[in-house]
């Protein structure tokens, strides 16, 4: 199908942007990758009378090192980020999550504030973002914001971005020396949204006793979700099988999954769980410890 | 699809039951409900606007009461077509008194058909909680402010 009609509009800075959704509010959309928005609008699931365009404005699209982690500018493409040496470097997990999103062609035009955006609740970048504890700058006409993770993803397709608003900077920080990273999802074709994704970073001390850990998850609810419980039952622990089995037992019941024709809630439940254990199995490998 | 869930309101019984019957009260609790007229007895013709993210649509459509048990249960029969598809509902409402208030137990069975269904399978059943939730607690919030 093709998409109901539209203004378009291509601003040449990121002050008219702001100045036209200003202008247009709820009637607008911004278009970043149009990895997701187009195909809504060619279905007329999504008619914004607007577009408003942020592919001419290629200040926001950079990945710099910033104190011990990364800024990116929100209209980097995945597919820069998944092949940037400094990513690699400064934040394996982003490094690790990116070629899971979608395919090749997807991440050649997709940008990384467009999935924050769009904010689906099985999409790789939010679990990320939410596991490190990334901000995000928001500008609107009349300045900027910054926003944790945590608060920017409300439900469904829904975050805390208003329509004259645009994401414009991703703040990740980076993770303690000592600490291993992992992101694991399970989909039932490579490149469909995950039926359920785990990020987990954890940080060890030279004893191999477990510091600190972070878990994030998802697929398993309207947003990411961040697992305290687990997180709390690791710390200052020597990590066992048995310990990380027990640990990820708690995400059970933090997670509230669809039941759809992909996979009924209880396996998802049940994955989370699994996919917790595994991503924390995989992180502590990443720093030669085999539990 | 099934949905369940239940709310507990701090009003009396029968201030629930008037409430959850009253067109104009319904009309500011469901969400994205523009109009709402009576078109026959118990029965409205209903246009709504409901949008999660990008994702907007109108759905023009009509909602019935039936089986009216004062003041313990009902069953709401909604049913509308849009753009992105179609929804017909039927919800068993139940009222039970509970400590201060009243508790507000649904049973939803919907269907969910066409475009958005296709497309936006795998987040119908969490929207649709989700905007049980909405119905439920701005009932609540209704009932507080004119209580």
């Amino acid at each position: 199908m093709k998409p109901a009609s539209f203004e378009y509009v291509r601003p040449a800075s990121l002050a008219d942007a702001l100045e036209a959704l200003h202008q247009h509010g709820d009637d607008a959309k911004v278009l970043a990758g149009g990895q997701s928005l187009v195909p809504m609008m060619n279905f007329r699931l999504a008619r914004p009378a607007v577009l408003v365009d942020l592919n001419a404005l290629p200040e926001l699209a950079y990945i710099r090192a910033a104190g011990d982690g990364l800024t990116l500018g929100a209209m980097t493409r995945q597919r820069q980020i998944e092949k940037s040496p400094v990513v690699r470097e400064r934040s394996p997990l982003l490094a690790e999550a990116t070629p899971l999103i979608g395919h090749l062609p997807i991440r050649t035009r997709g940008t990384i504030g467009g999935s924050l955006v769009h904010a689906d609740p099985a999409a790789e970048y939010p679990v990320v973002m939410v596991a490190l504890e990334a901000e995000f700058t928001v500008a609107r006409k009349e300045g900027t914001r910054r926003v944790a993770a945590a608060d920017f993803f409300q439900t469904y397709l829904s975050t805390a971005i208003a329509a004259d608003e645009i994401l414009t900077d991703v703040h990740v920080p980076g993770l303690p020396p000592g600490a291993g990273s992992a992101f694991l999802e399970i989909s039932r074709r490579h490149g469909d949204f995950a039926l359920v994704a785990a990020a987990a970073a954890v940080e060890v001390d030279p004893s191999g006793r477990i510091v600190s850990s972070r878990i994030a998850l998802g697929g398993v609810g309207p947003t990411p979700v961040r697992a305290r419980p687990a997180e709390t039952m690791l710390a200052g622990q020597q990590p066992t099988p048995a310990l990380l089995r027990a640990a990820a037992a708690t995400v059970m019941d933090q997670t509230d999954p669809p039941d759809d024709i992909h996979a009924s809630a209880e396996y998802r439940r049940e994955m989370s769980a699994v996919f917790t254990r595994r991503a924390l199995t995989a992180a502590l490998a990443k720093l030669d410890i085999r539990v | 699809m099934k949905i369940d869930g239940s709310h507990d309101v701090p009003a009396p019984r029968q201030k629930v039951w008037e409430a959850f019957l009253d067109p104009e009260v319904l009309r500011q609790a469901i969400p994205g409900c523009e109009k709402l007229e009576a078109i026959g007895n118990d029965e409205y013709k209903a246009t709504m606007k409901v949008g999660v993210g990008a994702v907007k649509g109108t759905f023009e459509g009509k909602v019935s009461i039936l089986d009216k048990q004062p003041p313990d249960s009902y069953r709401l029969a909604v049913e509308g077509t849009g753009g992105p598809g179609f929804v017909r509902g039927n919800t068993l409402i139940t009222l039970s008194d509970i400590p201060g208030g009243t508790r507000v137990t649904y049973a939803a069975d919907v269907q969910v058909g066409g475009l958005i269904a296709g497309v936006g399978q795998r987040m119908l059943g969490g929207v649709s909680k989700m905007m049980a939730d909405k119905f439920f607690s701005r009932m609540g919030e209704l009932l507080q402010e004119t209580a």
